[in-house]
């Protein structure tokens, strides 16, 4: 099959604007009469609150803080739990969540009353370890348990499988909580459009399903609300879940004129969502030849104050710890935590990230202790065309792992 | 001292929302007055290069080059949802939506030009250049900016993909959970300092399943990036978490990679059509990430001979685990 552009290296269509400096990304838009927005944010991990504004509004320059009580709609987001609140109403969860927002007519001024606005807390115990989490001696959100998804595979008999190895190795691996470090921190700006749509400029992977929250939030229907997504600067999963579009939308209604807000790099470390950490125990069996018979494995993912993807995060954690290899006896089970940390959510990779760091060394471990190659356990065991997953589902075509391996042990001269 | 080692990776990875979610894109195709085709969706260029591959597929179709496709995804408004950008899905989804629309909107002209050329069928007509004719006999010719001035109503195209996942049972896990899957492999070689606990990657190759590729420089930018977010993940990036507050707070204290950590690495592009995929593309976003972090443990493990079962590898953990290992052995 031949073809006239595809498989071509076209120039990047938007590469031009974006070397050259002419891309417009949220942080470049100027509006006439333009107010600046801020966000006062929890500095504890876990408490109740009380807030005290009257401070603040009195420096000059500040039109209004908005806090819980201003959401017009449902005080409430999230990508599939709605667990994150627009604003706190009465308990903070994490070092981070946001208590207010402050509109002034400058950013200076808008920092300034953000200080101003006193906040009391009445501090709760909190759990940072998911393991002590699973215990819900500490409960994240009331009245729900820190356990919020457990993923369960079921495949053939692993005592059997492990019984019939000639090999098995068994270990604790731990990931990281990382942020994705996208090049431009997040910002926007609302306004009301003459026929009252709200606007929100806002960079976002999936303008579609902000709509929907902002509607949701401002108590309008989504065809009142229209997103602007113009040059994102990167993303990998950290624009998913809502940031600053809410504040926005809610500030732009209430004073009428453009609002816009710029996050600083610190604020964008606390403001969007980050990589699950996750404790993974795994046992890994195979037979003289290499050939894998049997693997079980515990995942404990912690997503910290709120869920954002963790479910489909640690389902695709358990689905991907076998690697992409044929094993007949699997016992995998996932579980996604409440704790007090920094949330976690999509992030590149998206829980198939984490567990091959665990799944990958247990191959080389089992190929040490049969004194095979790594590139040899891993060919003898790789999904090919027809292959069946630990799921039952069947690969019926495009699966050239075998190739893979090849050429890249091919390359650095690994046998 | 300085040691060597070696390691190797590989992984598979499912795309798109999965487990019987309905994973949904839409793309609207539009005659232009000046021949031009633009595509309406709601598919975001987060850097990915979605813009770009997505102009390369319906111009393939329509015979027309990148540069007769405007494409049209910033404004909720006036485009369709087609998902987000994220889950290694818009090539796939979004892809395949925007295959078929431009497809449904060649049909569209091919039929008019039919008309318009006093023809007896379609038979032997050529969509090409902005431009359908006879390919028998070229004077036979109508351009797409002459059936646009026909149209009292620009012409224009809807189409709707869904992937196809089976939720899996929950006590058992068994089910199709994603479709398509892409597979990748890495195999880099590390140095070890064993005075510093200092890693440094000298040498790696990268393979990616790509299905079929659009546009190879664009999954070599990809591959590079993956390749320089996983040395982040498992070698620098440390947020100094505490009773939940972050102390790495700034790129000064949080250690991303530059472009000088960066070794020099051998991408390969392997091709194996998928079948449900357009013109047989998988998306590759996320997978080329993946195999290098364990790629890169398994060759420190080749070197100095410890397992790290922990990330990040900061030199000094690496160093302690060294120094654990010498007084065993001693």
């Amino acid at each position: 099959m031949s073809f006239n552009v595809i498989g071509k290296s076209v120039i990047r269509v938007d590469g031009l604007a974006k070397v050259t400096g002419k891309a417009v990304y949220p942080q470049d838009i100027y509006m006439d009469g333009m107010l600046y927005g801020k966000t006062l944010r929890s500095t504890v991990p876990h408490a109740y609150f009380t807030l005290d504004t009257s401070k603040a509004e009195k420096i000059e320059g500040v039109v209004r803080i908005f806090t819980a009580k201003d959401v017009p709609g449902h005080n409430a987001h999230g990508v599939l739990f709605k667990d994150h609140e627009v604003f706190c109403a009465q308990k903070v969860r994490r070092i981070g969540d946001p208590l207010a927002f402050v509109v002034a007519t400058s950013e200076k001024i808008a920092q300034k009353a953000v200080e101003a606005i006193e906040v009391k807390y009445e501090e709760l115990p909190a759990v940072f370890d998911p393991v002590e989490a699973m215990k819900d001696e500490i409960k994240v959100h009331d009245g729900t348990s820190n356990i919020i998804y457990h993923y369960k595979l079921r495949k053939g008999n692993i005592e059997e499988g492990f019984a019939k190895s000639h090999v098995v190795v068994e270990n604790v691996y731990k990931t990281s909580m990382v942020d994705h470090a996208f090049l431009q921190p997040e910002a926007g700006i609302a306004y009301v459009e003459e026929d009252g749509t709200i606007v929100v400029c806002a960079a976002t992977q999936y303008p579609h399903f902000d709509q929907l929250e902002i509607a949701e939030a401002m108590g309008v229907p989504a065809e009142k609300v229209k997103v602007i997504n113009p040059a994102v600067g990167g993303a990998f999963g950290g624009r998913e879940d809502i940031t600053l579009q809410i504040h926005l939308a809610i500030a732009a209604v209430a004073t009428g004129g453009p609002v816009k807000a710029v996050y600083s790099r610190e604020e964008s470390f606390v403001a969007h969502s980050k990589r699950h950490p996750e404790i993974i125990k795994i046992k890994t069996g195979a037979d003289k030849e290499g050939k894998l018979l049997a693997l079980e494995a515990e995942i404990i993912a912690d997503t910290g104050a709120y869920a954002s993807w963790a479910i489909n995060v640690t389902r695709k954690s358990g689905i991907h710890v076998t690697g992409p290899y044929v094993i007949p006896n699997v016992k995998v089970d996932a579980y996604a935590v409440y704790t007090n940390n920094p949330f976690c959510g999509a992030m590149r990779g998206f829980g198939a990230t984490q567990v091959p760091i665990a799944t990958e060394q247990q191959m080389d471990m089992l190929a040490e202790k049969l004194g095979i190659s790594p590139v040899e356990i891993r060919l003898k065991n790789a999904f090919t065309k027809g292959s069946e997953t630990a799921n039952g589902q069947i690969l019926t075509e495009s699966v050239p792992l075998i190739t893979c391996i090849k050429k890249v042990a091919d390359a650095l001269e690994m046998a | 001292m300085k040691k060597r080692g070696k390691g190797i990776a590989c992984i598979f990875y499912g795309t798109g929302y999965g487990n019987g979610f309905p994973d949904v894109s839409r793309a609207y195709a539009e005659l232009q007055p000046d021949g031009k085709v633009a595509i309406y969706t709601g598919a975001t260029e987060v850097g990915q290069g979605a813009k770009t591959a997505l102009s390369q597929i319906p111009a393939e179709v329509l015979g027309l080059t990148v540069d007769d496709i405007i494409f049209i995804n910033e404004d909720t408004s006036i485009t369709p949802d087609a998902g987000t950008a994220a889950a290694t899905r818009q090539t796939y989804n979004t892809g395949n939506a925007i295959k078929m629309a431009a497809e449904e909107l060649k049909k569209e002209l091919i039929n008019i030009a039919v008309k318009e050329l006093g023809l007896n069928s379609d038979a032997g007509l050529e969509m090409k250049d902005g431009k359908i004719y006879l390919k028998i006999l070229p004077d036979k010719c109508i351009t797409l900016a002459q059936i646009a001035a026909k149209q009292s109503e620009p012409l224009r195209t809807f189409a709707t993909f869904t992937a196809q996942t089976v939720q899996i049972d929950p006590e058992t896990g068994q089910g199709a959970p994603y479709w398509p899957y892409t597979f990748s492999a890495c195999a880099v070689e590390v140095e070890v300092d064993t005075e510093t606990g200092q890693v440094e990657i000298i040498k790696a190759a990268h393979a990616q399943d790509v299905g079929r590729a659009i546009n190879p420089k664009m999954i070599e930018g990809q591959m590079e990036g993956g390749f320089a977010m996983a040395m982040g993940y498992v070698l620098y990036e440390d947020l100094g978490l505490e009773n939940g507050r972050i102390w790495n707070n700034k790129l000064s204290t949080y250690i991303i990679p530059t472009a000088m950590d960066m070794p020099e690495i051998q991408n390969i592009i392997v091709e194996d059509p998928e079948s449900t995929a357009p013109y047989g593309a998988k998306g590759i976003g996320e997978p080329v990430m993946i195999p290098v972090g364990p790629a890169i443990l398994n060759a420190i493990y080749d070197a100095v001979g410890v397992r790290m079962t922990e990330i990040p590898v900061t030199p000094m953990k690496l160093l302690q685990a060294i120094r654990e290992k010498e007084k065993q052995g001693a």
